[in-house]
């Protein structure tokens, strides 16, 4: 195959990739731009998740201390789970069970303890994951078929950034000059406008879709009961290990800041930014944190009764293949390092969003116009040669 | 490039040629079609529609009793342990400080080491994953076991026709596999 002929394939590849499924990509990029985000947009629209300082000098309560001003305002409720955000300006997520049999999220102040408000029936932050992850398509007997059909994305994502890098020769040169036609028409400036945003986003697109493939793997692996998972199993805690107690007295366990306290002591550099209550009589206390990796969560199981620590699943604990598989999903979200790195995240989602848009409009612009040029000639010559006329001056411009 | 392309075509074709890039739209309709379900699971999992989809009864346990509830009205859901029903239970009022853990297992348990899966929860929701065997006789009876504090145990049973008539209907389609 001569030189000509194969770039015009690699240049096909490139156009035919994204395009019959074009307003289903550019939802899937557009969701999951609000989802990286929704988080901070549930803390502008809401005033209840927002962490407000009661006093300029106000500390942060210990997880006892919001438990007990938890009690203390709602003496029936239970509490499941107490969750610190990243972010000092988010209130405290936690877990109660209501006597009426609701399990709901409320937003607690991390200051004072108060709870500001229980999250809405309509969880928006939810509501963008799952469109953006599976199509809202429900998991019924394993991933759902939902979560192929996004996942599966990713390769032609990646398709796309290797078949436009290889279309677009000496593509660094459009970092030194920075090429944006304004005033040459339509056509002129989304083609330049599509060619100068990928390149900024080369990073991000390899990212996006070695990460959304990742999610494909996932899907096939747990679909065929396949573990790569270090994570020990945990046991429930044996039955003469916990304490019997007089009829109607549950037997005592330990207060939850000196768990907290036993198992940093024993696990250096185990920092808490969760706690998960134990389930039942026989069921271990779950706290965990991020390490000095800040992709990767630390958890260790605690006996409830005696603060013993039953399991702990550590970075140290991880195989080399866990440290980039683990990595994936924060990778994919943004969800590791504060605002700036979701606002970061953010923004490479609306240029992606925005390069489907544009591939989408050079297309038309150009497809259509072959397209009217080939009707009118259908009579005298092949439709072929106004197609490839075009083609020829698509590729020869980005090569300026 | 076809032929039916290269001569005049018909309107109904330059529709096609048209529009066929921007059909994938289409597949909106899929999460629209899905967002009832996705609504009624998001409320059946914050409990706002209660402890399961359908409240199968009381179920007396000694001194102690349960309201039981299929957590979905349907049958046991496969799994790579075998076929699985999910329940859920809430405690009576008065017995949530009473009651160490509560058990459920198809047929009459011979000793609490053998009194089933374990509930995981809080008094006010509480749930448990039941292997369900495909050979389950259709007159099968759940059983409830409860363990106190200081260590008595108590038995209650309900008709597995009446905990989850959607896992007899399965049983019935299954049939007794030799």
């Amino acid at each position: 195959m001569s030189k000509k002929s194969r770039s015009k394939l690699w240049f096909l590849v490139h156009s035919w990739l994204a395009l019959p499924i074009w307003f289903f990509v550019l939802i899937v990029c557009v969701t999951g731009t609000l989802a990286v985000v929704s988080q901070e947009i549930v803390w502008l629209a809401n005033p209840e998740i927002r962490a407000s300082k009661p006093s300029d000098d106000a500390e942060p309560l210990s997880y006892d201390q919001v438990i007990n001003a938890i009690k203390r305002a709602e003496p029936l409720v239970i509490v499941q789970s107490i969750i610190r955000p990243d972010e000092s300006h988010f209130a405290l997520s936690v877990t109660l069970s209501y006597p009426d049999g609701r399990s709901v999220e409320v937003y607690v102040n991390p200051y004072t303890g108060a709870i500001q408000g229980i999250s809405p029936a309509f969880d928006f932050k939810q509501f963008t994951r799952a469109l953006h992850g599976w199509w809202l398509v429900p998991f019924t007997n394993g991933f759902s078929w939902g979560w192929y059909l996004v996942s599966a994305l990713g390769l032609p994502l990646l398709a796309s950034l290797i078949t436009g890098l290889v279309v677009y020769k000496r593509f660094w040169k459009g970092f030194l000059r920075p090429t944006l036609r304004i005033r040459h028409g339509a056509r002129i400036f989304w083609g330049d406008f599509h060619r100068l945003s990928g390149i900024w986003s080369i990073w991000f697109i390899a990212v996006i879709s070695i990460t959304g493939t990742w999610f494909l793997i996932q899907a096939i692996l747990g679909d065929n009961q396949i573990s790569i998972s270090s994570e020990p199993i945990v046991p429930v805690i044996a039955r003469e290990n916990v304490p019997t107690s007089a009829p109607g007295v549950p037997a005592p366990m330990i207060a939850l800041d000196d768990a907290i306290e036993i198992a940093s002591q024993r696990i250096p550099g185990l920092e808490t930014s969760f706690v998960f209550l134990p389930l039942n009589a026989y069921s271990h206390l779950q706290i965990g944190g991020r390490g000095w990796y800040p992709l990767m969560f630390q958890t260790a199981q605690i006996n409830p009764y005696t603060g013993e620590v039953a399991v702990s699943h550590l970075l140290s604990n991880r195989s080399t293949l866990e440290f980039v598989t683990e990595s994936m999903r924060p990778l994919h979200t943004g969800d590791f390092g504060g605002l700036w790195i979701k606002l970061i995240w953010a923004f490479f989602g609306l240029v992606l969003s925005m390069m489907v848009l544009s591939g989408l409009l050079i297309w038309t612009k150009r497809t259509a116009l072959a397209t009217l040029h080939a009707l009118k000639r259908s009579h005298k010559a092949p439709r072929q040669a106004a197609a490839v006329a075009a083609l020829q001056a698509e590729m020869t411009e980005g090569n300026q | 490039m076809s032929k039916v392309a290269a001569a005049t075509p018909s309107p109904l074709r330059a529709v096609w040629l048209k529009w066929r890039f921007h059909l994938n739209v289409l597949l909106l309709l899929v999460p629209l079609g899905f967002m009832p379900k996705y609504l009624a699971d998001a409320a059946l999992f914050r409990g706002d529609s209660g402890i399961g989809e359908r409240v199968a009864g009381e179920v007396q346990v000694g001194p102690w009793s349960l309201t039981l509830a299929e957590f979905r009205n349907e049958g046991p859901r496969p799994d790579p342990a075998g076929p699985m029903k999910f329940f859920n239970a809430a405690l009576c009022a008065n017995c949530a400080e009473q009651v160490k853990a509560t058990y459920l297992r198809i047929g009459k348990p011979r000793s609490l080491r053998a009194a089933g899966v374990i509930f995981f929860g809080t008094p006010y929701r509480m749930g448990a994953l039941l292997p369900v065997p495909e050979r389950t006789p259709a007159d099968a009876e759940l059983w409830v076991t409860m363990e106190g504090w200081d260590g008595t145990m108590h038995q209650g049973s309900i008709a597995l026709s009446q905990a989850s008539p959607a896992t007899i209907a399965w049983l019935n389609k299954q049939g007794v596999k030799p």
